[in-house]
């Protein structure tokens, strides 16, 4: 399962990498993980199975939702409240989920 | 300040949600709907004091003699609220403007 995390810089973001990575050890589950700026989503997305968006850039929404809906993933903005708590277990659930209902 | 990890990310994220509204604003302007684009102003300043407050505290305890370990995360909230407030100001000439032009 390959998740990529995008915000602004790819730099607060990549806190929340490392507390998705420890959940998804926690559980026992292969996952790729990895936060880049938006405009590198482009260059990587084809190595992706789904894209979550980091508050900041939520107003990208509707341009990252094309270029997902064109590689045919889930894209989804990151929970305010799982992403001001850096509670990545739950930013994890989230990208299962649509991973699943995709 | 229970965590300060998580308190800098507080910041960020009232910071960055008020970024997302300014530019969400500006979207909504350039369509014409401007009731949409100064409610999604309102909500940017609301999220920016929001993250202001958040940063006065910071400062107060500072000030009172409480250091406060400055980490490059830190300074990259910071870099996101000024970026924010910048941005903030920068939307309400946008939708100003674009109403003007749809006159």
């Amino acid at each position: 399962m390959n998740i990529l995390l995008c915000c602004s810089a790819g730099m607060s973001t990549s806190l929340l990498v490392t507390k998705m990575e420890a959940a998804a050890k926690e559980h026992g589950l292969e996952c790729k993980i990895w936060a880049v700026s938006a405009d590198t989503v482009k260059a990587q997305i084809d190595q992706a199975d789904v894209l979550l968006l980091g508050p900041q850039v939520r107003y990208l929404l509707p341009q990252m939702k094309s270029l997902a809906n064109e590689k045919n993933i889930p894209v989804e903005t990151i929970n305010p409240v799982h992403y001001g708590t850096l509670n990545g277990l739950e930013v994890l659930n989230t990208a299962i989920n649509l991973i699943k209902n995709h | 300040m229970e965590n300060l990890e998580e308190t800098i990310f507080q910041i960020i994220l009232h910071g960055g949600n008020g970024k997302s509204c300014s530019m969400e604003a500006i979207a909504a302007a350039k369509k014409g709907d401007f009731v949409q684009a100064k409610e999604k102003l309102e909500q940017s300043a609301t999220a920016l004091n929001e993250a202001h407050r958040i940063q006065t505290s910071l400062i107060q305890s500072e000030v009172k003699n409480k250091k406060i370990e400055m980490s490059l995360l830190m300074v990259h909230a910071q870099d996101h609220l000024m970026n924010a407030i910048t941005v903030k100001d920068l939307a309400k000439e946008f939708v100003d403007l674009y109403e003007k032009l749809h006159a």
